[in-house]
């Protein structure tokens, strides 16, 4: 299979995303506020749904940050540990922005099941977004001084975070352990049964299928879908991080991740989308609701397909 | 005859190819297969363990016709499997055990198929059977997921 990117083309294309997390968390704060502020519900779902968007985006951001690592491998006048520095905070902003986006998700899915209102998580996002936002930036700053020392102070504003969430720890604790790896493996198949599972039920539905359920009550299983997805990304991270070398260069990585964003966009839609929504028991669902169901299950193939086959059509293993 | 079904054309085709069709693609299948199976009972098991009450108990049908589709897919593409790798996969406990949990998983499965629509009680209720039967079969596809996923690792 052909590649689809260079090296080169994801250092491009991470210096494009990056942008995305702290530009887009910064839009949901400041619309949060706003929708506080006007008592405005329609306003707090765009700040929620925006950063559930940001919070998808930010896994290409971090994946392509490997490949930009790897492109500048030899470039002169860089520094090996302004890029550590970076990395390790950029992996603590990927879990905060992880978090954020998970919890928005469950806001938006409570904000459509009921009427009253869901004020504890949305403000447990809008607290959560602050120190993502706080943590992005400090990423920001970290990743431009490897390429611009002068917007960093003599003192050292770069220095390493220290801590125990680095990358290096990580991967020590993955390639230390002989239990961590396959035990991940196990855990991410079962991720993917439980995210499947998930959207088989609410696409079936969409596809004709079970016609005595209305959208509403599989819509209350879509939980478990995201249940699924973050054992996945918990999982996924530590084999990235574990052994990059595998995936920043792998056409099969890069498809699926392609299709996992689709994937990501289709559930959102699928939590959010009005008329499905109100799509009753018996009732024929709108042409554009099988569209999104076959894009929904296409899309979920598509990453296992790919994922599977990262030691074939890639260079993995 | 272990020996001679791996040593069959068929088998010495499905490791030895260099084709993406050959074992890559029988394994992605198998992989398929399961996520379909274990993703459709699943759904069946979390709707009888009371999430999703709205979800009418007649829709499961459906779920469990996708469960056979699944489960015929894998019996194929596993016997193949299988056949390219007999000897060392018929010896293997992590093997056997994936079996053994396999079948007790359909066992359960019909169990519960049985007691949703052939039973005489009232069909909108899930039956206290039904809901222990919801939750071995949970256990029990989860074990046989992670005894096939660890067959990559371990004998």
């Amino acid at each position: 299979m052909s590649a689809i990117a260079s090296l080169g083309d994801l250092a491009h294309l991470h210096l494009l995303l990056n942008h995305a997390p702290t530009v887009g968390t910064t839009i949901a704060v400041g619309l949060l506020v706003l929708a506080f502020i006007r008592k405005s519900d329609d306003l707090a779902t765009v700040a929620l749904e925006l950063s559930f968007g940001v919070a998808l985006v930010t896994l290409p951001v971090f994946f392509t940050g490997l490949a930009a690592q790897a492109a500048l491998a030899d470039a002169e006048g860089v520094s090996a540990g302004a890029i550590t520095s970076h990395e390790d905070a950029a992996l603590f902003s990927f879990v905060m922005m992880a978090i954020t986006g998970v919890v928005s998700w469950v806001a938006i899915w409570q904000r459509r099941r009921s009427s009253r209102p869901t004020r504890g998580t949305v403000i447990a996002v809008f607290v959560l977004s602050c120190f993502t936002l706080t943590a992005m930036a400090r990423t920001a700053l970290l990743g431009g001084a490897i390429r611009h020392p002068e917007i960093t102070s003599s003192d050292g504003a770069a220095e390493a975070a220290g801590g125990w969430l680095t990358t290096k720890a990580v991967a020590g604790f993955v390639t230390q352990h002989e239990w961590v790896w396959p035990t991940s493996e196990a855990l991410h198949f079962l991720g993917m049964s439980l995210m499947f599972g998930t959207l088989l039920i609410v696409s079936l539905r969409l596809m004709g299928g079970m016609k005595s359920m209305s959208f509403a009550a599989a819509h209350r299983l879509l939980p478990f879908g995201v249940l699924g997805f973050a054992i996945n990304v918990v999982t996924g991270m530590l084999f990235f991080i574990a052994a990059p070398e595998q995936y920043v260069d792998n056409v099969s990585f890069h498809w699926k991740v392609v299709l996992l964003e689709l994937m990501g966009a289709c559930f959102l839609l699928l939590t959010v989308y009005d008329r499905l929504w109100a799509l009753p028991a018996g009732g024929v669902p709108p042409r554009m609701a099988r569209v999104l169901a076959v894009s929904t299950l296409v899309a979920a193939v598509g990453v296992m397909y790919f994922g599977r086959m990262l030691p074939f059509i890639g260079n993995a293993f | 005859m272990l020996a001679a079904l791996e040593h069959s054309a068929f088998s010495q085709w499905l490791l030895g190819s260099n084709s993406i069709w050959a074992y890559p693609t029988v394994l992605t299948v198998h992989t398929l297969g399961m996520m379909v199976l274990v993703g459709a009972i699943a759904m069946i098991d979390v709707r009888l363990l009371g999430f999703g009450r709205g979800i009418p108990l007649e829709s499961l049908r459906t779920l469990f016709r996708v469960t056979w589709i699944g489960l015929s897919v894998n019996a194929v593409t596993g016997s193949m499997l299988f056949a390219a790798d007999a000897s060392k996969r018929a010896g293997s406990p992590t093997f056997i055990t994936k079996l053994v949990l396999i079948a007790v998983g359909i066992a359960t499965l019909v169990l519960i198929k049985r007691d949703l629509f052939d039973g005489h009680g009232d069909p909108g209720d899930v039956s206290r059977r039904a809901r222990r039967l919801a939750l071995v079969s949970i256990l029990v596809w989860s074990g046989a997921v992670t005894a096939g996923r660890l067959l990559a690792y371990v004998n």
